[in-house]
């Protein structure tokens, strides 16, 4: 192996600050989430001199949770902004045009190790899909989440606005449960989408990792979807 | 009967002044859960309003219900049934039986088309042509039908009408469901509760009797008054949630203290009720101050979530979620792992390949 190394490489500025903040604010406000969300379950219980003095005080551990929600929430408002400014936040797999699922096909091959390369991408066919799916999956967290916290007042804006998901899952009790499953799936998409992207900077390193620092990719092949950034 | 009797005339019959008349309508008018603001409405309507006339019927239940209102304080159960509204037939307290019984529905039904209460204890049976449930020689359903067309008003008296009860619980063989589809689209007023407390049952139905309308609802078809609250939000033992004290079993010293029984599935924070401050038996004790948590009983579905014991379900030898999830981030991490070793030789082996080909060139 040489240790310097030649090669002509070209830089694509894709993500926006917006989405490149968000995303870290998403990281912090999903692994507080979860930890609180797993103590609001299962409290633990530290005894102390006087109740008031516990560390593990449920009502703290909710206020955070809460917290931590709404903040999330309102991080959206950088994600949006994002995508309307800078078409390099368009992260949604293009399942309108046909060679999105040839691409799939390919990049799947060689995940499952029966192709040594797969062919470029700023953002590859299945990486969208997961990010598609991992909305879906904070959505349905947003949406159970609001349903239980709002219905502490069931004649208020709040629940009117979210209590119909309680309708639809049946109970509440049944609210409580799918938000904790969907916390599951995505504590296992994350440690997914770490390796992947991991991998993807071992494999051909191509900055995958830094991009969610610095916004840019620096690519010695020309990507199949560059033609998106224009 | 002609001219039907007021709850004044009711009193003063009896020999009561008129400022005990007054002293009941105060108390009624806290009893249903309204501000003392209405109280001149309340006595309005009871020194005019004609006696409501109650039609009581009873499906596919246990009666428990029925257990719980003769138990009801304020007003007393007596009272009410004597007094308070004209009770004109009702399955289980009525004396009569037979063909005159079931004749004088018919007539009751009649006569008072279109201004009487019908109050619906139990499910209706939906399978084989609801034959499971079975009064007067015809189904539950037939009779409902038959009893909800002409009515003001009908109450759901208990989970079982409301949502179906326990013998809706999967699978559910005699296909029990809740009145709600079966009374001709008229809007009912679900009393739900296994049983619910004696004092809100009394309270809805002189609430209807009184102002001749349904009280306030909630999206549910529940009162506000009553189901307006969880009852974690309403409960003695809150302050133990929050400050993280609870009964790990119901022999600990935690369950001896009377810390909260959130972590034994108490499903107080899920319960709409108003055990946490009504209580049950005048206010004697509810589930929970007894030391047992809440099982949700005046919730839709409450008998298919078990256990009832635990906040999660768990799936035999799996475990809970929590012990699944882990499993799963476990094997995850173990799979990424074994994917990373497997794409690092696939390089090696893709960079050696391309290194003979430069070589060959």
């Amino acid at each position: 192996m040489q240790s310097v190394k030649e090669i002509k490489r070209k830089e694509y500025y894709i993500f926006s600050p917006f989405l490149r903040i968000f995303h870290w604010i998403m990281v912090v406000a999903i692994l507080i989430l979860f930890g609180t969300g797993l103590l609001i379950t299962k409290p633990m219980f530290v005894a102390s001199a006087e109740p008031y003095l516990t560390v593990t005080s449920v009502d703290l551990v909710r206020d955070i949770h809460f917290v931590a929600a709404f903040i999330f929430c309102a991080a959206f408002i950088l994600r949006i902004y994002g995508f309307i400014i800078n078409k390099g936040d368009r992260l949604f797999p293009r399942v309108w045009e046909g060679h999105f699922y040839e691409e799939t096909v390919d990049v799947a091959l060689h995940y499952m190790l029966l192709k040594p390369h797969h062919a470029s991408f700023l953002r590859n066919p299945l990486a969208r899909m997961s990010y598609a799916a991992l909305y879906v999956l904070v959505a349905i967290e947003i949406l159970t989440g609001f349903a239980m916290y709002f219905m502490t007042d069931p004649t208020g804006i709040g629940a009117a606005l979210f209590g119909w998901v309680n309708t639809i899952l049946g109970t509440e009790m049944m609210t409580h449960y799918v938000h904790h499953y969907v916390a599951w799936f995505i504590i296992l998409f994350a440690i997914g989408h770490l390796y992947m992207v991991v991998r993807a900077e071992f494999m051909e390193g191509e900055s995958e990792v830094s991009s969610m620092f610095s916004g840019k990719k620096i690519l010695a092949h020309t990507p199949k979807d560059a033609n998106e950034l224009d | 009967m002609d001219k039907r009797k007021s709850l004044l005339d009711a009193y003063l019959e009896r020999g009561f002044t008129r400022r005990s008349f007054l002293k009941g309508c105060v108390a009624l008018t806290s009893l249903m859960g309204l501000s003392t603001d209405m109280l001149s409405k309340v006595v309005e309507a009871a020194e005019t309003k004609p006696l409501p006339v109650v039609i009581w019927i009873h499906g596919h239940e246990c009666t428990g219900c029925d257990e719980s209102f003769i138990r009801s304080a304020a007003p007393l159960a007596s009272d009410l049934v004597l007094t308070n509204i004209a009770l004109e037939y009702d399955h289980l307290l009525s004396a009569a039986c037979g063909a005159p019984f079931e004749a004088h529905l018919d007539e009751t039904i009649q006569k008072y088309n279109g201004q009487y209460i019908l109050a619906v204890e139990g499910a209706v049976t939906t399978k084989e042509s609801g034959i499971y449930c079975m009064s007067g020689g015809h189904t539950f359903t037939h009779l409902l039908n038959k009893a909800a067309k002409g009515a003001a008003a009908i109450i759901a008296y208990g989970s079982c009408a409301a949502y179906g009860g326990i013998q809706a619980a999967n699978p559910n063989p005699t296909g029990s469901a809740g009145i709600g589809n079966f009374v001709g689209g008229k809007p009912v007023v679900n009393v739900p509760g296994c049983p619910p407390i004696p004092e809100v049952m009394t309270g809805v139905v002189m609430h209807v009797a009184l102002f001749g309308t349904i009280p306030p609802l909630d999206g549910d078809g529940r009162p506000k008054q009553f189901y307006g609250n969880r009852i974690h939000d309403t409960c003695y033992r809150r302050p133990f949630f929050d400050a993280g004290m609870f009964a790990d079993n119901y022999d600990d010293k935690g369950s001896k203290a009377g810390w909260c029984l959130y972590k034994l599935g108490c499903r107080g924070p899920e319960t709409y009720n108003s055990c946490g401050n009504l209580r049950w038996w005048q206010g004697m004790s509810y589930p929970i101050q007894s030391g047992a948590a809440c099982i949700g009983c005046s919730n839709r579905n409450f008998w298919d979530e078990a256990p009832l014991s635990d906040r999660l379900p768990k799936y035999g030898k799996l475990g809970d979620a929590d012990k699944i999830g882990v499993g799963l981030g476990v094997l995850t991490a173990a799979g990424v792992g074994a994917h990373a070793v497997a794409s690092l030789i696939q390089r090696n082996q893709r960079d050696n390949l391309l290194e003979e080909e430069e070589h060959r060139d």
